[in-house]
């Protein structure tokens, strides 16, 4: 253990001597700490911004005055999402998603204004997320701190003597290792700071606690591939080109191979074509607006007969409101349907572009960071559910109020006067039936437990790791 | 005499199984780029045609079931696009998060326009491996890779002093061995986009800007390297560390200054939020049920005087009125929807500016708007709908205000959206 214990202290008194060492990994934290800072701030900006925006969403609702119910089904109401603690580290797909969505009567609309439109377009392939820094930078970091820990020992002949001294080789490598890892846990203090702050903001302890240790296996497999590069080289030369040739290929193709063979291997045709599907069944549904649509005879026939009267004047409730009621319910399950299987296609291209994650430690620290803070895929799905669910429940209510304080005579007669336009309205107490809306991502639970395979994809990068690294000892004299 | 140098080196770099093996794969990625660049243009253009067909099927379905104009302009929708252009394929820039199709009816435009039919948001934040992705943000550490060791590598390998001993003229013996794995590496990445762009039969001035920008940046990082690794091996340090300094240089050049760019750009150019514009739309628009009709008709006819003869109303509902107040909707929100497109264009503008400061950027610049898939492709395809919205306007007005009766027939002269042919 003490030998371990010098390797590992000799390497940092050489770190420190150099100055190259020294340097990456002060730009390393400075970069980390930097990219916290910045990306909380300008998290906790837009939060409060869209609860605020929420906020004034809700209450302009409650203030409208008294009108024809069916008027407030089509003003309508404005949902935004409020970002989930952690992305003050890990923003994951936020950027790219709509952040406000218009929800009304009738139909489905998509969310608006991401960010990612509203930018500069400059941070395509960067971003100063603390999340793309401990992914992608932090590795870099490592490699040109480490790539000669074993080499520059080896050309110096240093090597030879420590173990013909009797040092046994794997203790060597382990010092060398836990000297890498340790600059590595030290680029990592920034973001374990910052998770501690997410978990006083109201994210799980079971959460914060997963998601640094995600990133503490993340470092530990990169610390583990620099000292494998550094053992299996004859010369420093060798092992730096060895090793940025890696970390080109694990952190900057294959993420980006994999979502373009993702969408290669499965287009998805967006909203737009299955709209076009949608409207056909809708057709057939009839429009819900005109009451004596031929779609809503049976409908009617039923009622009638219910109540045994001839004619919908004389039912005890408002016809158009039941169905309007009617109708929404019948197109709503069509619009869900289809938004179900456009959610289904989006998530089985992330599915496969996930899949590289088995190819690099990159894509599979990237999705179970994003899995684990909320902010990716299914969490959007899971904001557009949400708000269709808060969609169809006001309509919905809306539509009651329609049916039962709203006399028929009354909302047939509205356009003949402005009278009858007055008489044709329903109480603004009517409007407290919109509920509140509060975006949370999905619960602890789901987040872990969906986070399964992402951890199998990282151990076993841990466990190759250690298996090459075993290999490459047996060759190292 | 040149030419017997380079010949030499080509022959002894041939020999050279690593170098062989790099340029292969440099070759093998962008083939991949460009061959995706080409899928995903080719289905771009199918779903655009596939669209307008169900576009034309839908609206004549829509018109034959409805007997006056006002439900006619209410239910038939129209799609609207914009075609990937013949480089696309090369840099498929913004169009993943800026839509590129849109279905838009004569309802009040600024609460349609920001609907956005974007892309697999997961496979948006990996970003696309395209062609310009490889020049901008690859093609350093390839040239970083390959030449950083120059001098240094054969220093190291002991064969320097002879080398040099030998050579007839010192700088011919770099400068044709960098010669020739620089026309190795160009040919590498541009020999697949010179095929895609024969395949998208591409105008030959844009292919050949598209070349010249990468050979631009290529030369850049190879005076650069070589440079460097002159000057940092004078001061006797080894290839890793020359290495080492270059790949800072990228780093500054494709991370911290765009990162650090756009965090100043975004907190010192700041407009109104994108949600502002449709909460105040909605609110004109839906207000307007509640107010007197003349609030609609004065603020209707800021714009359009040539209908003050014909605003009366037989009935307390009419569709004139109707379109009416969703005109009058767009005006109120016009500010504010105009500050909210300028705030995106001064981003771009200082984007641009950044981008002076760093290759990469700038690299990849150029070449979206060369592929027109940047910011102001975008925004002009925004304008081409807004501009179409405006012209679908223009021919319902005078059938709503008329009131004449419903012939199908006056329908069959309804504008048709086509895209501006930019490219």
């Amino acid at each position: 253990m003490s030998i371990i214990k010098s390797v590992m202290f000799d390497e940092w008194r050489y770190w420190r001597r150099t100055k190259v060492a020294t340097t990456v990994i002060l730009i390393g934290i400075a970069l980390a700490l930097a990219s916290v800072i910045v990306n909380s701030i300008e998290v906790r900006q837009a939060s409060a911004e869209r609860t605020e925006l929420q906020r004034i969403s809700e209450q302009t609702f409650f203030d409208q005055p008294d009108r024809h119910p069916h008027r407030m089904v089509h003003y309508g109401h404005y949902v935004f999402r409020t970002p989930s603690p952690l992305s003050i580290i890990e923003p994951g797909v936020d950027a790219f998603t709509g952040t406000a969505m218009f929800l009304e009567g009738h139909q489905q609309n998509t969310a608006m204004f991401s960010e990612q439109r509203q930018s500069s377009g400059l941070t395509r392939f960067s971003s100063l997320s603390p999340a793309f820094m401990l992914q992608v930078l932090v590795p870099l970091m490592l490699i040109l701190v480490g790539y000669s820990c074993v080499t520059r020992e080896r050309e110096a002949g240093t090597l030879h003597v420590m173990i013909t001294q009797g040092v046994k080789v794997r203790d060597i490598l382990a010092g060398k290792f836990f000297s890498l890892a340790g600059s590595g846990m030290l680029m990592l203090a920034p973001l374990a700071i910052a998770s501690l702050w997410a978990g006083a903001h109201g994210e799980s302890l079971a959460i914060t606690a997963s998601f640094v240790l995600g990133y503490v296996v993340y470092i530990l497999v990169w610390s583990a591939i620099v000292l494998w590069g550094s053992t299996i080289s004859s010369r420093s030369n060798a092992s730096f080109a060895i090793l940025i040739a890696l970390w080109v290929v694990l952190c900057i193709l294959v993420p980006r191979i994999a979502s373009t063979t993702a969408a290669t291997l499965e287009p998805s045709p967006g909203k737009l074509e299955s709209d076009f599907s949608v409207v056909e069944e809708l057709r057939a549904l009839g429009d819900g607006h005109n009451a004596s649509d031929p779609a809503y005879e049976k409908l009617k026939q039923d009622l009638l007969n219910q109540y045994g009267v001839d004619d919908v004047a004389d039912l005890p409730m408002n016809f158009r409101g039941v169905v309007l009621t009617y109708s929404e319910k019948k197109l709503t399950d069509v619009l869900n349907k289809y938004a179900e299987a456009r959610m289904d296609e989006e998530l089985s291209q992330a599915e496969i572009a996930r899949q590289f994650g088995w190819l690099s430690p990159m894509v599979s620290m990237r999705t179970f960071s994003m899995m684990i803070a909320g902010t990716n895929l299914e969490n959007h799905h899971r904001f557009l559910r949400e708000a269709e669910e808060l969609r169809f429940d006001f309509v919905q209510a809306l539509n009651h109020a329609h049916e039962h304080d709203l006399d028929y005579h009354t909302d047939i007669n509205r356009y003949v006067n402005d009278d009858t336009a007055k008489a044709a309205r329903v109480d603004a107490s009517h409007w407290q039936v919109l509920s509140s809306f509060d975006f949370a991502p999905e619960s602890a639970q789901f987040r872990l437990s969906h986070s399964l395979r992402y951890v199998l994809q990282l151990l076993l990068w841990a466990a190759l790791m250690l298996a090459l690294i075993k290999r490459a000892s047996r060759g190292v004299m | 005499m040149l030419f017997a140098d380079f010949y030499r080196e080509m022959r002894f770099l041939s020999k050279q199984r690593y170098i062989v093996l790099f340029l292969s794969a440099v070759f093998a990625l962008s083939a991949f780029a460009v061959w995706s660049g080409l899928h995903e243009t080719k289905l771009q253009q199918a779903t655009i045609e596939r669209l307008l067909e169900k576009d034309t099927v839908d609206r004549e379905n829509v018109l034959a079931g409805h007997g006056d104009y006002g439900s006619a302009a209410y239910y038939s929708f129209h799609v609207t696009y914009s075609e990937p252009s013949s480089l696309a394929f090369a840099a498929m820039g913004q169009r993943d998060t800026f839509p590129w199709k849109h279905r838009i009816r004569m309802l009040a435009l600024e609460g349609q326009i920001y609907e956005t039919d974007a892309e697999n948001p997961e496979l948006s934040l990996f970003g696309r491996f395209d062609f310009a992705f490889i020049v901008s943000v690859l093609l350093p550490i390839f040239v970083i890779l390959l030449l950083h060791d120059l001098r240094s590598g054969e220093k190291e390998a002991g064969r320097y002093d002879l080398l040099v001993a030998t050579a007839k003229k010192q700088h011919k013996l770099w400068l044709s061995r960098a010669l020739v794995i620089t026309t190795g590496l160009a040919l590498a990445m541009l020999v697949p986009l010179l095929v895609g762009a024969a395949i998208m039969q591409a105008p030959l001035a844009k292919t050949a800007a598209m070349v010249l920008i990468t050979l631009a940046h290529l030369l850049f990082w190879v005076v650069v390297t070589v440079i460097a690794g002159r000057m940092m091996l004078a001061r006797g340090q080894n290839s890793p560390r020359i290495a080492s300094a270059l790949l800072g240089v990228w780093l500054l050049a494709t991370v911290i200054v765009p990162v650090v760019s756009d965090t100043l750009i975004n907190q010192s150019i700041t407009g109104p939020n994108g949600g502002e514009v449709v909460l105040t739309q909605r609110e004109a628009v839906n207000g307007a049920w509640d107010q007197p009709y003349e609030v609609t008709w004065d603020e209707f006819l800021k714009t359009h005087p040539e209908w003050a003869d014909y605003t009366d109303m037989a009935s307390s509902f009419d569709w004139k009125w109707y379109y009416g107040f969703q005109q009058a909707g767009d005006q109120h929100a016009a500010e504010l929807s105009k500050a909210y497109r300028d705030t995106i264009v001064r981003k771009d503008v200082a984007a641009g500016k950044a981008s002076l400061m760093s290759p990469a950027m700038l690299t990849q610049r150029l070449m979206l708007s060369l592929a027109s898939t940047d910011i102001s492709a975008s925004l002009a395809y925004e304008q081409d709908v807004r501009d179409f919205h405006a012209s679908l306007r223009q021919f319902y007005y005078p059938l709503l205000f008329k009131g004449g009766e419903f012939e199908l027939e006056q329908l069959a002269d309804m504008p048709l959206y086509r895209q501006r042919l930019s490219n």
